[in-house]
């Protein structure tokens, strides 16, 4: 029996779910040696600010338990360096990508959206980092207001007909209701979660291990929290969901799936092997071919909660 | 670049805390890696340890790469726990080398498991017949597993004077430098020891090469986790500011006056 992989978002089809998260996968290149990206669903970039950033002074990442905390401070290189040098490289990544942009203010967004919309970009859509602090709002972060996720989500929509994702952030108290924010504001779908906020203390120094003290924890360790996350927005929006944290093999795609997520991505699993999400693919076809499934979209919230 | 998974041929302790682990890798040595550079090893097939762990080579025959390393936390303890036989996950060769500069006299340093690159660096100058001299040091005798051969230029100190001279790298890279035409200091070690040899060098204008260590994710340049400060623009290809370089594309080895410690 043949499985049928490829999936839709709002019109947009994918040859599989299985996706790679942003900052873990560079801008889509620099894992030639080691992988073949065209074999993966969707290729999310790290974040693309309006200008380059160099990120936070080390040290910036440390192990905990099954996870890692990050404190980068979204290093990257800026739309025009993106635009210039990966742009024009974009058909040997091989399959389709999606550009995730962040900003501190909804002109900045707006202005890394246009540069790519103005150059053709040939990029199947975006994904919008939220977890940003908004200096235009007492450096309120966008995630975790709806308002303003709303009105960041609507000023986006208004530039592109590309595809439009406004990833979340499980910080904060009601993530579904965030979610429906950005469903009544256009979003064609949202992805979920970014990191969780973590901190990991040296009892020798009384030092925290990254410089910002607190940094965003990801890996093995938040794969429950977010499959609660995508539980939880998927029965306030119809919308897709796209799953994320934690995620190291097919098994862990479909709790996500099952949860109600659409399609996922894998993060902080392709730091050890950039193959990661690739194996999973087969590993995915694998499960589906066992469970007599003949399309994964027959899984998607198929969780069966307890009464 | 490849992963690989090497079988483990030895691994076991040399001397107090520190043992030593050989792999038959013959990808990651078909790759040609030289003194400097590093692999990055997955401690354990479970998740519950994400990243790999970076390791200095400290040898290379044939097939045949050694790694030198101290039990210093969960990761080092599981690494000690590979028996012979095993299968062990690595992803190299990573990283850059060292760099001889023309008509300077090498002088290594190792200190603590910092010797590992130096020794393998140490055993390639000798092997290619170039004059230079190799200093180690260590706590006290115990912490030692080689010989203290002055006459062959190789160096050993201890702070408790053990074995060989008494006293930190210090004293004996300022007396050995001095006395050198044009020394080029090559260093690797704890961090103090770092600082120290670089504001040497800085004082006497040696020329100098220090490996650093920083915790990494991806150790491929994507993750941007093991960034340094620096001050040269010359090595900023892979961060995106003069700030900041990673020391898993840009490094280990920097030009001592390039880089700041924190
Ligand atoms: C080092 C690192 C850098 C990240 N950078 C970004 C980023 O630039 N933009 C973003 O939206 N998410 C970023 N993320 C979050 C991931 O895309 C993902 O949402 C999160 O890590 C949870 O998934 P995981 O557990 O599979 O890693 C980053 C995560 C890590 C670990």
């Amino acid at each position: 029996m043949s499985c049928n992989l490829t999936v839709e978002i709002a019109g947009v089809s994918f040859k599989n779910p299985i996706f790679v998260a942003s900052g873990t996968f560079g801008y889509g290149l620099e894992t030639q040696e080691l992988t073949d990206s065209s074999s993966l669903g969707a290729v999310i970039t790290k974040s693309i600010t309006r200008h380059p950033r160099e990120g936070n002074p080390p040290p910036r990442i440390v192990e905990t338990p099954s996870g890692m905390i990050n404190s980068i401070g979204l290093a990257n290189m800026g739309v025009e360096r993106y635009i210039d040098t990966v742009i024009p490289r974009i058909d040997e990544i091989g399959t389709a990508v999606i550009t995730n942009i962040a900003g501190f203010s909804i002109d900045d967004y707006l202005y890394v959206m246009e540069k790519l919309e103005a150059c053709k970009a040939p990029i199947c859509g975006y994904e919008i980092n939220i977890s940003c602090p908004n200096v235009e709002a007492g450096r309120m972060e966008f995630a975790v207001d709806p308002e303003l996720t709303g009105r960041l989500t609507e000023s986006l929509r208004e530039v592109t007909k590309k595809l439009l994702i406004i990833k979340l952030s499980p910080n904060v108290t009601g993530i579904a209701s965030i979610a429906l924010a950005a469903e009544q504001a256009g979003a064609d779908a949202v992805s979920a979660i970014n990191t969780v906020f973590g901190m990991s203390i040296d009892t020798q120094s009384r030092s925290p291990y990254v410089q910002t003290n607190v940094g965003g924890l990801s890996g093995p360790a938040v794969r429950p929290v977010g499959i609660a996350c995508v539980y939880k927005i998927s029965r306030k929006v119809n919308i897709p969901i796209i799953g994320i944290g934690g995620i190291t093999s097919a098994n862990d795609a479909v709790e996500y799936i099952l949860a109600g997520a659409s399609v996922v991505q894998v993060g902080t699993a392709n730091y050890k092997n950039a193959d990661t999400a690739r194996s999973m693919i087969d590993e995915l076809e694998l499960y589906l071919a066992e469970n007599g499934i003949e399309n994964l979209s027959e899984l998607t919230g198929g969780v069966i909660p307890n009464e | 670049m490849v992963i690989e998974r090497a079988s483990v041929t030895a691994n076991e302790l040399i001397a107090e805390g520190i043992f030593q682990m050989n792999v038959s890798a013959p990808k990651i040595a078909g790759e040609n890696p030289s003194p400097g550079q590093f692999i990055n090893i997955s401690v354990i097939d479970s998740w519950f340890h994400p990243l790999r762990r970076p390791m200095s080579i400290a040898g290379r025959e044939g097939e045949s790469l050694k790694i030198i390393y101290k039990i210093f936390g969960a990761g080092t303890r599981l690494l000690s726990e590979f028996p012979v036989g095993s299968f062990i996950d690595l992803l190299g060769p990573l990283g850059n080398t060292f760099e001889l500069t023309e008509g300077a006299t090498p002088v290594l340093v190792g200190g603590g498991v910092g010797l590992a690159p130096i020794l393998w660096f140490d055993e390639t100058l000798r092997s290619n017949g170039i004059d230079h001299t190799t200093i180690i040091g260590a706590r006290h005798s115990g912490e030692h597993f080689l010989e203290h051969c002055p006459k062959e230029g190789f160096i050993l100190t201890t702070d408790d004077g053990t074995v060989g001279i008494k006293g930190t790298v210090l004293p004996t890279i300022e007396s050995i430098c001095l006395e050198m035409e044009n020394p080029k200091l090559f260093a690797c070690g704890p961090e103090p020891m770092l600082k120290a040899v670089k504001q040497f060098a800085e004082k006497e204008t040696v020329l100098c090469e220090l490996s650093v260590e920083s915790y990494m994710g991806c150790a491929t340049g994507i993750c941007q986790g093991c960034a340094i400060e620096h001050k040269s623009s010359s090595i900023s290809e892979h961060s995106y500011h003069e700030r900041f370089s990673l020391v898993c594309l840009d490094g280990p080895i920097y030009n001592a006056k390039d880089i700041r410690f924190p």
